[in-house]
């Protein structure tokens, strides 16, 4: 993945700020990425991170997800189900990027990184170890699960529908409810001890 | 898609819950729910588990997302570069570059000007001669020739044609082959913008780079043109990877006359009428599907 030096992405972003990068007004095009971009850059964020990468690669691969998108569209390409379509891109380009990462052994263990993020509110004392005891044992039950049914959860969790989510993983409208299904049984039997 | 026992699976409540279930489904299931205490009960522990995870799910995670401020003003850049025009610079910055580089460029456009001059006295000199090589527009057409192009398959899996959207799995052909499908159409002198060398069975669909699978697509001139087909094959993955249509159907019917496929799968006679494809995006289909805010009517 193309990954800009740090003074490139400084100067396009200052660019951006004083509006000195392009003398034309955006189109409507690149306002339509822009809404889509505000709309759906956190729940994308959090389901690339999810897959155990940094925020820093996190964050490139939602540019690359955006500007393909702007080809996408530029190209006259059908607009059914950009949800859709944005999530799929950027699960295959987390994925690539994953495998990347674990060939230049720098992945951030995902069970490290997972249990570095643990709540940490302000509570009863009491109540918050219970608290924390019972997202533990959820958190262990998540990471154990097989990848494609920890996939339908975030995915689910981002609000996407059944037949976004088989398109975005590649798999049946059964295996997305199944997987749902038996992943929250396994969860609910975790939290109850 | 319930199960014909006495009580609900997870999965049949979940399906219920996420709105996933077909009406007949939901409604018998609504009038299950509101008899059966075991299965409510079932019910309220998956919403508690699903709390449970979204709330875990979202603790976890939202602390570690930056502020969206210098990623979007970073897009907005990127965006704005890849929407320029390929041309660079102004008279101005012209101006401001040293003497040696603007005398190095005064020298190129000399050079320039000079081989555009001797092109177009090539040019002219060749339209005296007897025509030779016409551009030729006969093997044009929107279905191909089947004894040319048949259509070609490679060994898939339906999880190889789902792992990737379909606009990904497509790559130029090389020129070489281009040249070679021209040929064996009879198109000499073939203008770019006219033609598409299109895969008749799509890579997205389990479609191979080989010349039976080729030909020259008309690309604006036709109501049924390349554009039009594209949206077929995202149609028809987009069936596949549903499993609402199965690979081998989908490959015949692209294969055979792709203008039928198309009228059939997108239920229209004419391109870009059906209700599956173009939608305008003030529809509020779309903006569902979106899950976009709908302004309420001023």
């Amino acid at each position: 993945m193309l990954v800009p030096q740090a003074d490139t992405i400084q100067e396009l972003a200052f660019r951006a700020k004083a509006g000195t990068g392009s003398s034309a007004k955006p189109s409507a095009i690149e306002r339509e990425i822009i809404d889509l971009f505000e709309q759906f850059r956190n729940p994308l964020l959090r389901y690339v991170i999810a897959f155990g990468l940094s925020v820093h690669d996190g964050e490139e691969i939602i540019q690359e997800v955006f500007l393909a998108l702007f080809r996408h569209l530029k190209a006259g390409k059908p607009e059914r189900n950009l949800r859709g379509w944005i999530f799929r891109v950027a699960h295959n380009l987390a994925l690539k990027q994953r495998l990347a990462n674990r060939k230049a052994q720098t992945v951030l263990n995902f069970d490290e990184a997972e249990a570095d993020r643990l709540p940490d509110q302000a509570a009863d004392p009491e109540e918050q170890a219970a608290s924390n005891q019972r997202l533990q044992r959820l958190q262990a039950v998540v990471r154990a699960l097989p990848e494609q049914d920890r996939c339908c959860l975030y995915l689910r969790a981002e609000g996407l529908r059944y037949r976004e989510i088989a398109a975005t993983l590649g798999i049946s409208l059964g295996a997305v409810s199944l997987g749902l299904a038996r992943s929250l049984a396994r969860m609910e039997r975790a939290t109850q001890g | 898609m319930l199960r014909k026992t006495f009580h609900l699976s997870d999965q049949d409540i979940l399906l219920v819950l996420d709105g996933e279930a077909s009406r007949i489904d939901a409604n018998q299931a609504r009038a299950h729910l509101s008899a059966c205490w075991s299965c409510r009960s079932r019910l309220a522990a998956l919403e508690s588990t699903i709390g449970d995870f979204v709330s875990l799910h979202q603790r976890s995670l939202d602390p570690q997302l930056p502020v969206a401020t210098g990623s979007l003003a970073l897009l907005k850049a990127r965006l704005a570069e890849a929407a320029a025009p390929p041309s660079s610079g102004s008279w101005r910055q012209f101006l401001q570059i040293s003497p040696a580089h603007r005398t190095a460029a005064y020298i190129c456009a000399v050079v320039f000007l000079g081989a555009l001059g001797a092109a177009f006295l090539r040019q002219h000199s060749e339209l005296r001669r007897p025509a030779v090589a016409e551009p030729s527009f006969a093997g044009a057409t929107a279905i191909p020739n089947h004894k040319l192009t048949p259509g070609a398959t490679r060994p898939v899996s339906i999880g190889d044609v789902c792992s990737m959207p379909h606009e990904e799995v497509v790559r130029d052909v090389p020129s070489s082959l281009r040249q070679q499908v021209f040929k064996e159409y009879g198109i000499v002198n073939p203008h770019p913008e006219d033609y598409e060398i299109d895969y008749l069975i799509a890579p997205g669909l389990g479609g191979t780079e080989d010349i039976h699978n080729l030909w020259p697509e008309p690309s604006n001139s036709a109501a049924w043109n390349a554009h039009v087909k594209d949206s077929l094959e995202e149609r028809l993955h987009e069936l596949v990877c549903d499993g609402e249509l199965d690979l081998p159907t989908a490959q015949k019917a692209i294969a055979s006359d792709w203008i039928t496929a198309y009228k059939k799968y997108f239920g229209a006679d004419k391109p870009g009428t059906s209700s599956k494809h173009y939608l305008s995006r003030n529809d509020s289909k779309v903006a569902e599907t979106l899950a976009l805010p709908l302004k309420a009517p001023a």
